[in-house]
């Protein structure tokens, strides 16, 4: 697993709007940890940040109250300045649930979790149910073999492969392998190899299942 | 009366040739090397009001606006030394500051029993620290090549940074198709990143 080579990666567009802030928390969070592991969407992103940049300037200039500066200057004053060190960058060993932008969502790490049934050899564990903009942010686990109904999605689905890997009609997905999809994809995802696939799935909006068995499981599922 | 005297305010000599750019790269690291209380003034005259206009424009409430904007300047003057002017421009890190500081008002109106400690996942604000040694020629390439987008692309990348609308809204606004917003964005941005051929090759 270490040393997987990073094949799929999120749309350009979509890191255009992690740049500038206009994905939901779930999606951000996923986002953020590809980019631990990505230099090349890392560098994608600072470009983006400096098409902001670029905007910032252009923006019609809105004048601020009387005296803001005088009140600016008295709570510079008031805080002494202190200077965090920058911090460091996870050490890049593909163990995805300890990287930073996941701890915070996943705090007894990945072997704690309590997950819960959906449907034989699917289980899932909500890890926020209430981002900004209506991001639900979950992990799935799902045992080698089984496959997940076809399905779309009404609006758009992150997921980043953790642990393990699985396969659809767009690839073969590994741990950082990040699989960008909107709803004119329709995917059955079967987990591949002989340990369990474990992903972080980023989905503002329900799934969308094709069979009447993947319908049984929506409710579970909780989409 | 006030606004015309605030108008009156001119560069000085000595930054009189420089591009707005250029002054506020050199002023940022002025307050990084030397706590530059006038050269942060010049910054501060420059992007507080735009930090403002840019909130106010993704729906930020008037006075939250100028509590952030100010909040974002604080940030800047804090923090100053972490700039690095050969790994960032000024607008971009500042950009960076004040989209964050708008992300987590809204993940603290979603959460609104969070713990205020907590810090929030967001987008990092450092200066990249990668061996991205170019990345000022970058943003000054990427900041030319947004200026020389046709108007049609050039609008709609700045309502992608500045609205806090999904696209499908800014293309009613527009009285365009979703499918155009989006052509055009795409057509924009690969546009601007083709200008940084010779790096990425």
């Amino acid at each position: 697993m270490r040393n997987h080579k990073i094949n799929h990666h999120p749309k350009a567009e979509s890191l255009a709007d992690f740049a500038a802030g206009r994905v939901d928390e779930a999606s951000a969070v996923v986002v953020a940890t590809h980019l631990t592991l990505c230099d090349g969407c890392k560098i994608a992103v600072g470009d983006f940040e400096a098409i902001g940049g670029a905007v910032l300037e252009t923006v019609a200039p809105v004048e601020m109250n009387n005296n803001a500066l005088r009140e600016f200057w008295n709570r510079a004053d008031d805080d002494p300045i202190t200077v965090q060190p920058i911090s460091m960058r996870p050490s890049n060993d593909f163990d995805l649930a300890i990287t930073q932008p996941l701890q915070r969502y996943l705090k007894g790490g990945i072997d704690d979790v309590n997950w819960r049934p959906v449907a034989p050899g699917l289980s899932q564990h909500v890890l926020d149910a209430d981002g900004y903009r209506n991001g639900v942010l979950r992990l799935f686990k799902i045992m080698p073999g089984t496959q997940i109904p076809a399905h779309s999605h009404k609006d758009s689905e992150f997921t980043l492969i953790l642990r393990g890997s699985y396969e659809d009609e767009l690839g073969s997905f590994g741990p950082g392998d990040f699989a960008d999809l909107d709803h004119d994809d329709t995917h059955t995802p079967v987990a591949s190899g002989d340990s369990p696939c474990i992903c972080l799935i980023a989905a503002n909006a329900p799934l969308h299942f094709k069979s009447m068995i993947g319908k049984a499981i929506q409710p579970f599922i909780g989409l | 009366m006030l606004g015309a005297l605030a108008l009156n305010v001119e560069t000085s000599p000595n930054t009189a040739k420089l591009s707005p750019l250029e002054e506020m790269n050199q002023c940022l690291s002025r307050v990084a090397s030397c706590r530059d209380k006038h050269a942060f003034e010049t910054l501060y005259s420059f992007f507080g009001p735009r930090i403002k206009g840019f909130l106010l424009s993704a729906g930020v409430a008037a006075d939250q606006a100028e509590d952030l904007a100010q909040e974002t300047m604080l940030k800047v003057w804090r923090k100053a030394e972490l700039f690095d002017p050969d790994k960032s421009s000024a607008s971009t890190w500042i950009f960076t500051i004040a989209r964050n500081l708008r992300i987590d008002a809204l993940r603290r109106a979603a959460k609104p029993k969070l713990d205020p400690n907590e810090p929030a996942l967001l987008p990092s604000e450092e200066p990249q620290a990668d061996k991205l040694v170019e990345r000022q020629d970058r943003d000054k390439i990427l900041h030319e090549a947004f200026h020389a987008l046709p108007e049609n692309q050039l609008d709609v990348v700045r309502l992608h940074f500045l609205e806090d609308e999904p696209h499908s809204v800014i293309a009613r606004r527009l009285d365009l198709p979703l499918g155009t917003v989006k052509s055009r964005l795409r057509l924009a941005f690969e546009r601007i990143r083709k200008e940084l051929g010779d790096f990425d090759a």
